[in-house]
């Protein structure tokens, strides 16, 4: 594989030919297991310089310790998340917020919305996911003895709970989704056109809530206050459209994940569906192993961090899926034990960016599996078909299609 | 037996929480109350697991002879209020 470009201040020795797009087991590709296969960077040093480790093929540092991501992570001043990644997609320069705030303007935000999404909220909503998701099973269940899982239950399931959530209108459903497929998976020019179509859509929604409140989370955000004064329309746009693209793909992928590997390995599959008390533990180890996930930092100062040297500028990145199998944090990483204790995994991020959806997506991963696991007997991947796995900045899963009798 | 919180370092997981949520107090925005927390005897396996679990390490056990000597007597520091 070609090198790029590699900035003089990296020693050459600290390169390796690594890419979360294009490493093997990276690409899309049949019955792949990419999360197993970014795992063989443990081998290596634990940190390391990626010359082409991003969706435009700029490199980044790559830290692989669990306990070096927690540092960059918990450490915002240093390691900066203020990257204008959806608007540079239209050559524009605001950020999502409050994922793309660094602090002490990141709090305030972040207290705002951190009460529509806190674990009591998410209890308050069980009842909603839970009914959404025996709806759609008990369809698919007496339709049946086989379906395609992300298109008949993990995107409906999580994209209803969530457009719910928000206040929009479910039968634009199947619209949306798109949206952030285009926008998360996409190719150079379908990215742009869904982050154009998303912001288009974001400031319509502020412009229609703003004259006629509903009580939605667009109305709320438009009547909220911040350190006394309401919020700018670049700021309610950075909220709306991260709340909007953060909610459409990730939980999804999770549940896709978690059933392709229940659907192969049929006894933890058996244990869980006459032991259904262990869902909640086995999600956990589920979301240690199949996290979907890659942070990245700008570094705003030059720092010697672990005795590699960090410049001002350079790209960190922390993986999810590489912290949650340093075997200096998990004994056996590469073994899935669904009775894992102590399962301190990443799978939301350490420090104050920790996922703001993250006991939402907990709930509806566990009700999800409960009411599966519940409702469809042993199941298995459809003889002569073969889920397609994607990594890079978000791992994916598509076309799984499961079988019973 | 007595858990240090690190309030500072808490980033709201609430996975402590999780495993004791009558141990493990969390506020509106779902973030640990402040103070060191005193541990009523019969509790110490939930509350370790829930000291475990913090992705952050914001919680550490204190469990040294003289902390557990004081507890009986004194008063956990910063009371939860």
């Amino acid at each position: 594989m070609a090198i790029n470009w590699v900035p003089d201040h990296i020693p050459p020795e600290m390169v390796r030919d690594f890419s979360l797009f294009k490493s093997p087991g990276m690409l899309p590709a049949p019955n792949g297991d990419p999360h197993a296969a970014v795992a063989c960077v443990h081998a290596g040093p634990p940190i390391f310089y990626s010359p082409y480790n991003t969706r435009d093929g700029r490199g980044t540092w790559v830290i692989t310790r669990a306990s070096d991501q927690r540092r960059v992570l918990q450490d915002a001043e240093t390691f900066s998340s203020h990257r204008s990644i959806f608007a540079s997609a239209l050559g524009e320069n605001w950020p999502m917020i409050p994922l793309e705030l660094d602090p002490p303007a990141h709090g305030v935000f972040r207290s705002l919305l951190n009460p529509l999404l806190s674990p009591k909220r998410a209890m308050v909503l069980e009842p909603a996911i839970r009914e959404r998701a025996v709806t759609l099973i008990d369809r698919i269940a007496a339709a049946g003895t086989s379906c395609d899982v992300m298109k008949e239950f993990a995107f409906p399931f999580t994209v209803n709970i969530f457009l719910r959530f928000l206040g929009l209108p479910d039968h634009r459903l199947d619209t949306f989704v798109g949206w952030a497929k285009d926008l998360i998976h996409g190719d150079h020019l379908k990215r742009p056109a869904a982050a154009q179509t998303i912001v288009a859509f974001i400031d319509e929604l502020a412009t229609k809530r703003r004259k006629d409140p509903v009580d939605d989370f667009m109305t709320f955000i438009l009547q909220a206050q911040v350190e006394g004064r309401q919020l700018s329309d670049v700021e309610v746009r950075g909220i709306g459209v991260l709340v909007f693209v953060a909610g459409l793909d990730t939980v999804a992928a999770a549940i896709g994940f978690d059933l392709a590997y229940l659907a192969r390995n049929l006894k933890d599959q058996e244990l869980l569906r006459s032991e259904p008390d262990r869902i909640a533990l086995a999600v956990e180890e589920l979301l240690r192993a199949y996290p979907t996930v890659q942070m990245i930092r700008v570094a705003t100062k030059d720092i010697d961090f672990e005795g590699v040297p960090i410049r001002k500028g350079d790209y960190v990145s922390c993986a999810t899926m590489i912290a949650n199998r340093d075997p200096a944090e998990f004994e056996c990483p590469n073994t899935i034990d669904l009775a894992r204790e102590n399962n301190r995994h990443a799978a939301f991020g350490y420090g104050p960016h920790r996922c703001l959806g993250s006991h939402l997506a907990r709930r509806e991963i566990v009700i999800g599996l409960e009411e599966w696991l519940a409702r469809i007997p042993a199941f298995r991947i459809k003889k002569g078909t073969a889920p397609i796995t994607s990594g890079g900045h978000v791992f994916g899963i598509k076309n799984l299609i499961l079988h019973w009798s | 037996m007595r858990i240090i919180v690190h309030k500072h370092k808490c980033q709201g997981h609430a996975r402590c929480s999780a495993q004791a949520p009558d141990i493990f107090k969390l506020d509106d925005e779902g973030y640990i109350l402040p103070g060191d927390i005193e541990v009523a005897e019969g509790k110490h396996l939930l509350a370790s697991r829930g000291t475990r679990s913090c992705p952050e390490r914001a919680l550490e056990l204190d469990a040294t002879p003289a902390a557990r000597a004081e507890s009986d007597v004194i008063q956990p520091r910063g009371r939860r209020v």
